[in-house]
């Protein structure tokens, strides 16, 4: 059972959701769609001039009189302020970068102001939590994040967030609900470490024979690991009577893996998945190639963030509706 | 330019703030606190700042209350209530400080702006004078500059909060103008609160020898005067306060027990005028002598005719009078009033004797006033500002050996004389005289014109007003104390008046503040009224306020919305683009608009094979955008022919 005022912003977000639709991105506040109500503070104020009134009148002082009234007229005209401070503010949204199932999606709205006034004390937030408050100068652009939790792999909406401010006493919170069809992809958890990764190739092919091999592409020693080539084996320096240890040749081995869903039997389509997810993360952060393969997708060894980016994201929607664009 | 700060240092800054505003608050109220107040304050605010200053802990919970409590029993123990203004305005002071110590965030920070403005609130209650209202703007805009900036996350100078909170206290002025002179005033108090217990200086209700040569020290105004049509000639200008009957030989004392009513019948010009009293906390009004209207709501005659008020005078009040200065009191005395106004105490018994002597060889009453005032005239006796004191049979000491005295050493004397000689007499305390402003228009009545009198019961005329300072200093009652007195008397304002212009603007400094005194700190149902109608609102009610105010309210709400879409509205900021808008907004009225896939290259060269006429002008025009918007270095003259160009353009 959620607790009441929960209930109540989920009702009036429903609302407000029917009432305007979806934003197109970038989108405009118009001024209809700005709600405003005094805070906590606001109140406090209220009361706090009431009591004034009531003192002034009782002793029939004018000038204490003058004063409830024109802090109560200043009340009203901060009320104002705080709602022109949000009026027209350009909302747009902005790559995300995709996350992993489990962390923060970091949703980055751009603000821009096109008044030539500076606006104060903007914040973007969300159920999650509010970000820090910013200002914008006549003409200024500033990007704030709207997080969501990553529950679930494939495209994750940010359905809806708020712009709100409380510029500029504190005394009342203007807002605008905002539902824009904005997407952060999330990648599914990578599994923890310990399936060993499926065996390696290490394709020598064309440039990297060490016959042919000049001084130029050699890049140094290090020490043996079992399963290296012996052909590898610097024996001079063995000969010498230092340890064991291999050639490098700069840009020439590649060690390329192929992660194939076929290769995990007995798991269930998530579990395997992570698996793959893990086995791309390592083989990346190894700089090694890889490539992968899954019912209906097949991408063949490669190298590079663009290529990691693209298996990490057929992971993500595999078996969703939505298809890799 | 987008900043976003880290929260931790500004808060410093804030609390800085805040203390500061506090203190600017706090500094008018000084001389009405209790000592210990300010300095538990003070003490309050700098150990918190160097807690702050420092990185120290704050105090744990329990200290604060404690702390708090001690505070609040200490105001109790010091002022023995909670209630009524300044154990109100010491607690407030109290408050605030401690509230310091809890003081971690910005919440807290803004109940402490809360408690400055509430104190700056409590500044009115005590003083409304013109002098202090700069201060009090000021502080009032500080605290709103303060308040904002403590709900200000990125840095802001102080020019911009400056200029950001006036601006909007400017524009919430006329709201508040509208509210002030439309909302409904109420007559009286409706929630009875202890009045403040100061000593304010003023004519009290007894009389020893010295008190009102004192009094005359200073030039403090005690009231100011506006008659409706001319004013009474000086020698008719006594306004009428305290009457005392009781005499203990030295001190003179108002009677505790009331007396029979005795009528009076006036004749003679009648004066209407408003007398506009400082506050004196006391209760009387001084009319001119004699009374025959008053507001019998807030004000009361006794029998001996002297005028109070419904409670002590604590603030700025008005009274609408109305006198006729010829006057008489219809006999017989009353047995009661004659035994009050002969009674004599065991003192002065040479004077006793002289009344008598004098008395028998007068005859009469009348004979007998004139041989005492000749014997005040003729022998050596002296009207000073600085008269020596005198031992327990005053009257004694006063008459056969010092001789030299000031109003009341005369008066009490005189009347004491008059008892003595079987003539039911009394003093009478007030003032006499007043200096006109003509800047203003009206009189001012200062606590140097405190005077003293008599009165003495004659058969057949009733209550006679005997005025023996006349007859050792007669300037007194035509021209005033000063001309009364000799150039080594410190009369207070000699000096000033030695210098016209000093003088000059003294009287207009007096008239501007009765001008703020009488229209603002005074303004009430009466001048509310008169304002309405000479809004052509007759006989306005509560309804007709009430919608005044809606209208107001609505007016002000639609200027504000208004001015500030007006203010902004999106603006195109490159100057260039706001060119090229304008010439396309320009060309689609002659049927030449631009289609959606043209840039201005391909657009203005199709525009101007369209319109041959303009082929030259659009050519510069075009090649001038390309420069500006894609060329290597714009010129800014470049800008400035193509404004021209596209201004001159005869589509």
């Amino acid at each position: 059972m959620r607790s009441l005022p929960a209930r109540l912003r989920r009702k009036t977000r429903a609302w407000a959701r029917r009432r305007h639709g979806i934003d197109p991105d970038p989108v405009d506040l118009s001024s209809r769609r700005i709600y405003i109500l005094p805070t906590g503070l606001g109140v406090a104020f209220a009361l706090m001039l009431f009591a004034m009134f009531l003192g002034a009148m009782n002793y029939g002082n004018n000038l204490a009189l003058g004063l409830a009234f024109v802090l109560g007229s200043l009340g009203l005209t901060a009320m104002h302020y705080c709602h022109r401070n949000l009026a027209a503010v350009r909302i747009a949204s902005a790559a995300s970068e995709p996350v992993f199932v489990g962390e923060e999606a970091r949703f980055r709205i751009a603000l821009e102001n096109h008044a030539p006034l500076a606006r104060h004390e903007l914040t973007l937030g969300n159920d999650q939590g509010t970000s820090r408050p910013v200002r914008l100068d006549p003409g200024a652009r500033a990007v704030l994040t709207v997080n969501v939790a990553a529950q679930r792999r494939g495209y994750l909406p940010l359905d809806h967030f708020d712009i709100a401010t409380r510029h500029p006493f504190g005394l009342f919170r203007a807002w605008a609900y905002l539902h824009m069809d904005v997407k952060c992809v999330v990648y599914p958890r990578p599994a923890p470490r310990g399936l060993p990764p499926p065996p390696v190739e290490t394709d020598t092919g064309g440039a990297q024979d060490s016959a042919r091999g000049g001084d130029e592409d050699f890049a140094g020693l290090r020490s043996f690991h079992p399963g290296d080539s012996l052909r590898h084996v610097a024996w001079k320096a063995y000969a010498r009577g230092q340890e064991l240890q291999v050639k490098v040749y700069a840009g020439t081995a590649v060690t390329s893996h192929l992660f194939d869903w076929e290769s995990l039997p007995g798991l269930d389509v998530e579990a395997r998945l992570s698996q793959l997810c893990r086995w791309i993360e390592d083989a990346y952060a190894a700089g090694h190639a890889f490539g992968i393969k899954l019912p209906g997708v097949d991408l063949p060894a490669d190298i590079g963030p663009a290529h990691r980016q693209r298996c990490l994201m057929s992971l993500a929607l595999f078996g969703t509706q939505e298809s890799q664009p | 330019m987008i900043t976003v700060l880290d929260p931790a240092p500004r808060f410093t800054q804030q609390l800085s703030w805040v203390v500061a505003a506090f203190l600017l608050t706090l500094l008018p109220h000084v001389p009405d606190l209790r000592l210990w107040i300010v300095l538990l304050a003070l003490i309050a605010i700098a150990v918190r700042l160097a807690i702050e200053l420092r990185h120290w802990k704050l105090p744990p919970k329990i200290v604060r209350i404690g702390v708090a409590i001690a505070a609040m029993l200490g105001v109790l123990a010091s002022y023995r209530t909670l209630n009524g203004i300044e154990a109100g305005t010491a607690l407030l002071v109290l408050m605030g400080a401690m509230k310091l110590f809890e003081t971690s965030n910005r919440r807290d920070l803004t109940v402490v702006i809360f408690v400055a403005y509430f104190l700056l609130f409590a500044g009115f209650l005590y003083n409304q004078s013109l002098l202090r209202l700069p201060w009090m703007l000021a502080t009032a805009w500080l605290l709103t500059v303060t308040l904002m900036r403590t709900h200000q996350t990125a840095p802001m100078n102080m020019r911009e909060a400056l200029g950001l909170t006036g601006k909007m206290l400017l524009q919430s002025l006329p709201l508040a103008i509208a509210l002030f002179l439309f909302f409904p005033r109420l007559p009286g108090q409706f929630w009875a609160v202890p009045g403040r217990e100061t000593a304010a200086t003023g004519i009290d209700d007894e009389m020893s020898p010295g008190d009102v040569s004192e009094l005359s020290l200073s030039s403090a105004i005690a009231f100011r005067v506006r008659f409706e049509n001319e004013l009474p000639p000086p020698r008719q200008r006594y306004w009428r306060g305290p009457v005392l009957h009781d005499f203990d030989g030295r001190t003179w004392r108002r009677l505790q027990q009331f007396l029979p009513d005795q009528p009076v019948t006036t004749s003679g010009p009648t004066y209407r005028y408003t007398v506009t009293q400082e506050p004196s906390n006391r209760p009387w009004i001084f009319g001119l002598e004699a009374v025959t209207d008053w507001p019998r709501e807030r004000a009361r005659l006794l029998y001996d005719r002297q005028m109070l008020a419904m409670g002590r005078i604590s603030s700025l009040s008005s009274f609408d009078l109305e006198s006729q200065p010829e006057y008489r009191f219809e006999g017989p005395l009353p047995v009661s009033t004659r035994n009050a106004a002969l009674r004599l105490g065991e003192r002065n018994p040479r004077s006793k004797l002289l009344a008598q002597e004098l008395y028998a060889q007068a005859g009469s009453p009348e004979a007998f006033v004139d041989a005492v005032l000749d014997k005040f005239r003729e022998e050596e006796y002296f009207y000073t500002l600085e008269p020596p004191r005198l031992d327990a049979d005053s009257v004694d000491d006063f008459l056969f050996n010092t001789k030299r005295g000031f109003c009341e050493h005369f008066a009490s004397a005189f009347t004491m004389l008059a008892r003595a000689g079987g003539i039911p007499a009394r003093v009478v305390l007030g003032y006499q005289g007043g200096e006109f402003n003509p800047m203003g228009g009206y009189l001012i009545v200062r606590q140097s014109d405190a005077h003293a009198w008599s009165e003495i019961w004659i058969d057949g005329k009733g209550w006679v007003r005997v005025d023996p300072t006349a007859a050792v200093a007669p300037e007194r009652v035509e021209r005033g104390m000063e001309a009364a007195l000799g150039d080594d008397e410190p009369v207070p304002g000699r000096l000033m008046k030695r210098f016209d212009t000093l003088a000059q603007l003294q009287l207009a400094w007096d008239a501007l503040n009765t001008f703020w005194n009488n229209q603002i700190v005074e303004f009430g149902a009466g001048q509310q009224r008169s304002m309405l109608e000479w809004l052509g609102i007759e006989d306005a009610d509560w309804e007709a306020l009430g919608m005044a105010m809606v209208i107001a309210m609505a007016t002000f709400f639609a200027a504000l919305t208004g001015w500030l879409a007006w203010r902004y509205r999106p603006r195109q900021l490159d100057p260039l683009v706001q060119v090229y808008t304008q010439l396309c907004h320009r060309l689609e009225k002659k049927q030449l608009a631009r289609a959606v896939h043209e840039g201005p290259d391909d657009y203005l060269k199709r525009v101007a094979r369209a319109r041959p006429d303009l082929n030259r002008q659009l050519e510069e025009i075009r090649s001038l955008y390309i420069d500006l918007r894609y060329g290597p270095s714009p010129l800014a003259n470049q800008l400035s022919r193509l404004k021209f160009l596209v201004g001159r353009l005869k589509v």
